[in-house]
């Protein structure tokens, strides 16, 4: 009873079992990542939600990346004053 | 393990080293890796479980009464957005004439989508500030939110009060949520409402530095003009007063679409945006009103209108994601893509995995334990009837029998205990015939047995050699050589009481009766193992099998006590070698046949179990997997008419959900246990835990007095809870496993010791 000498049986369940066993562990791994919060970034690094304001756009993160200036900017706005001065190097020193 | 061999050419014992090696291969093999990975999923399951509902790393503490004097004043005094930039910090209010709706603590799959209907209906945005934990268990409502265009914020993952966590925590919530977001709608968001906070002016010394470090990390934190109070829940016409503000001033008003009974809010809305409309106001986000203050006019701000003008100047960095999703409105959002977008995604999976793996889990949690309650109950209650019934004065069998009945011996390298057990069966009160059947044994075993019978002066003993085959075909040949038309058979060591025979053959005295099963005793009891053998065996088995016996299902006969009758045996075709635990199926084939299996409990036989894990382990190996391939051979009584059906329909099912379903959940209990002991409350888990080991005791202390045994081996329980038990769930799933891929077993032997004989002062 039970024996199958073919073998056929214990292949197919030893690939059940590595599937098995794999999903276990991605799903260990995911979860892991999620919650170390690895794998996102914070918004810094993202274009900001700048608050606009008379004072032009300027990345404000202390990481700053590139700045292109901020999005956000109005239409009623000209779209030339506040983008061309930033990238040029005025990070700000914080 | 290796041995080495030294000059002069003795083995050496495995060093420490090489025994270390040896446990460290046997970890790598893939069944343990496979078991240790699956309880990984599990634990991991229920540790996100446990996450989502704050009943792991929860935190309720709320922060009261702190001073605000390291807050600058012009945040205190200002308006209710707060945006950083570097070091400076810039307050934002709601302009005249405008209401910022926010909802705080959702989604919730009850409210929230209410709440979404009444302002799709008028045709008013909001913003919600969304707790992690439940975007991730309800993300298609975070959909449908950002899809209608609201706009959504952070209100952290677990709704813990920052102002106590450290950075590290604070920093988790924040990116555990925007994943959440990201997988649940595609975008990631900058806006940010903290637990517990209020107004501007109720900043504190603890919030303003978590504060300024999510704003430096470029997050916009959200406060409050108006609280609604709805979660006060004070009625529907003080909720819209509260929410109104003074004259024509802007607010950013709170309302609550989660957190408890929302139904006051929903009720509330409707009248809230009626009135304010008529009043002349206009709704929008919390993004609107960056956008009205930034063009300095009253226009609210719809649709497309602020989409990122890259400039070709978009940054080259690898977070190259500022698309704002649909502009104005919601610019506060960002398309969310790469790493963030999948790893969002396979959270959500990860969480919805969790959600109905859970339910299922405690469902098969509370079957088991309900079949474990119910067996305790039944077998009470049945042991209770049986020995009452079996014990009374005038209750008899039939006619006493007095015949001489034949015992079969069978001996495969019994050199230690042979003689015993000649010696006991030479004491026997009743007339019996002693067939030794020597299965082709290397140890002189027939010699010992033909002097020991000799020396005791027994005339009545056969000895027969027969070629090496096995211990079904050694008692087939000695039911076959049987002179007597009951047989008893029993093990080669096992040592019978003077009065054993006499009391197993009484049954036959009923015709109906064609197997009667004795009880088997563990005579090295006194240590540790021995002593959780023998609790099994008064508890496990002799309970049991009174039970067994009322309901007609008895599924084993003991090996080493068991009697037949001679012609029930040639019926069904004798012991059959099909399965590894012959003597289960010999006692399924009886049932099937017609024959009834009862229990005598005042025929005491005297084994020896296993004394070392190892031999236990393979024992019990042995009989599980042999249960089962006899449930599997029997399996046809299911559909069968007669006695043969009524055994499948009734014996077979409760052997199954006792001896195989219910151990093989059991670890369940145990997974829970140990969750609920280390993440949700110590003492009540450990109470059940008590409370459910009580009810063992005292089923066992029942079982011990009905079996006259002494009570202080059951001090042994509380550790056998602890290592036994699992001991013997492992060994099933390792035989089911073993059945499921078709291996072979080998028959593994005990180690023979001849320790065991009838206690002094008996017979």
């Amino acid at each position: 009873m039970f024996v199958d000498n073919s073998g056929r049986r214990s292949k197919l369940l030893r690939r059940i079992g590595l599937l098995a066993g794999v999903l276990c562990l991605g799903y260990a791994v995911v979860l892991g990542l999620a919650f170390m919060g690895i794998g996102t970034a914070t918004p810094s690094s993202l274009l900001p939600f700048a608050g606009g304001g008379p004072a032009g756009v300027r990345n404000s993160g202390p990481r700053g990346t590139e700045p292109p200036g901020g999005f956000g900017t109005p239409p009623a706005r000209p779209t030339g004053t506040p983008l061309t001065g930033a990238p040029t190097g005025t990070r700000p020193s914080s | 393990m290796t041995t080495t061999s030294t000059t002069r050419g003795r083995r050496r014992a495995p060093s420490r080293m090489q025994r270390a090696a040896g446990k460290a291969a046997a970890l790598q093999k893939p069944r343990v890796i496979l078991a240790l990975l699956v309880l990984l999923g599990l634990t991991s399951v229920m540790l996100l479980d446990g996450y989502l509902r704050a009943e792991v790393g929860g935190d309720q503490r709320v922060r009261t009464g702190a001073g605000s004097s390291k807050v600058p004043d012009k945040v205190l005094d200002g308006g209710p957005i707060l945006t950083f930039r570097g070091d400076r910090a810039t307050t934002v209010s709601v302009p005249k004439k405008t209401i910022a709706l926010t909802f705080d603590d959702g989604p919730n799959p009850t409210y929230t989508p209410q709440v979404l209907k009444i302002l799709k209906k008028y045709d008013v945005p909001a913003t919600f500030f969304l707790v992690g934990s439940m975007v991730s268990r309800y993300p298609g409502i975070v959909k449908d939110m950002v899809g209608q265009g609201d706009e959504v914020g952070i209100h952290t993952f677990t709704h813990v009060d920052l102002s106590y966590q450290s950075n590290a925590r604070v920093d988790r919530e924040m990116k555990q949520t925007q994943l959440a977001l990201a997988g649940a709608a595609g975008i990631t968001t900058t806006l940010f409402r903290a637990p517990y906070s209020s107004e501007t002016d109720a900043i504190d010394n603890y919030s303003w530095p978590v504060y300024k470090r999510l704003g430096q990390e470029g997050y916009t934190s959200v406060f409050v003009d108006t609280d609604s109070d709805d979660w006060k829940k004070p009625g529907v016409s003080k909720i819209v007063d509260w929410a109104t503000p003074k004259g024509t001033s802007g607010a950013a008003v709170l309302m609550h679409d989660a957190g408890g009974d929302r139904e006051q809010t929903i009720k509330a809305l409707p009248k809230y945006i009626e009135k304010m409309k008529a009043k002349g106001y206009t709704f929008t986000t919390i993004s609107g009103v960056m956008e009205k203050q930034n063009t300095g006019s009253g226009r609210a701000v719809t649709g497309a209108a602020a989409a990122l003008r890259p400039g070709g100047s978009v940054p080259n960095g690898p977070q190259a994601r500022g698309v704002s999703v649909t502009g104005g409105l919601q610019a506060a959002q960002h398309k969310a893509t790469g790493a963030t977008l999948y790893e969002g995604k396979a959270l959500i999976v990860a969480v919805a995995v969790a959600e109905y793996a859970l339910p299922v889990l405690s469902v098969g949690l509370m079957v088991v334990g309900v079949a474990v309650m119910g067996r305790f109950g039944m077998m009470v209650v049945l042991a209770r009837r049986h020995y009452r019934q079996r014990n009374k004065r005038r209750f008899s069998w039939g006619p006493p029998v007095t015949r001489p009945v034949s015992v079969i011996v069978p001996a495969y390298n019994e050199k230690e205990c042979i003689a015993n057990t000649l010696e006991s069966l030479s004491r026997s009160t009743h007339p019996i015939e002693v067939i030794v059947v020597d299965d082709g044994s290397t140890d002189g075993t027939s010699e010992i047995a033909r002097e020991a019978a000799n020396a005791l002066g027994m005339t009545n003993v056969r000895v027969i050699r027969q070629e090496n085959a096995g211990k079904p075909a050694a008692l087939n040949h000695g039911v076959r050589s049987a002179s007597c038309d009951i047989v008893v058979m029993m093990d080669g060591d096992t040592v019978f009481e003077p009065d054993t025979v006499r009391h197993l053959v009484q049954p036959f005295a009923d015709p109906e009766v064609g197997a009667v099963a004795g009880n088997a005793k563990v005579g090295n009891r006194n240590t540790l193992i021995g002593a959780w053998q023998h609790i099994e065996y008064v508890m496990g088995f002799n309970l049991d099998r009174r039970m067994y016996d009322l309901l007609r299902c008895m599924p084993t006969i003991p090996g080493a006590i068991g009697a037949f009758r001679r012609e029930a045996v040639l019926q069904v075709g004798g012991m059959s070698e099909d399965t590894l635990a012959e003597d289960t199926d010999i006692t399924i084939a009886m049932h099937r046949a017609g024959w009834r299996v009862v229990y005598q409990e005042h025929a005491r036989a005297w084994t020896e179990a296993p004394g070392s894990l190892k031999q236990l382990w393979s024992q019990r190996y042995r009989w599980s997997y042999g249960t089962m391939q006899a449930l599997w051979k029997h399996r046809k009584s299911l559909t069968d008419k007669g006695p043969s059906g009524r055994f499948g329909r009734v014996g077979m099912p409760l052997v199954v959900i006792f001896q195989i379903v219910t151990p093989v959940c059991a670890p369940l209990i145990d997974v829970f246990t140990a969750y609920s002991m280390i993440f949700v409350d110590f003492t009540a888990a450990l109470l059940a835990w008590l409370a459910v080991l009580a009810i063992q005791l005292v089923c066992a202390a029942y079982a011990f007095r009905l079996d006259r045994e002494k009570y202080r081996y059951l001090l042994m329980m509380p550790l056998q809870q602890l290592a036994y038990r699992q001991m013997m769930y492992l060994v099933l799933i390792h035989s089911c496993i073993t059945a499921l891929t078709g291996g072979r077993l080998r028959w593994q032997k005990l180690k023979r010791t001849g320790e065991v004989g009838t206690p002094a002062g008996v017979g």
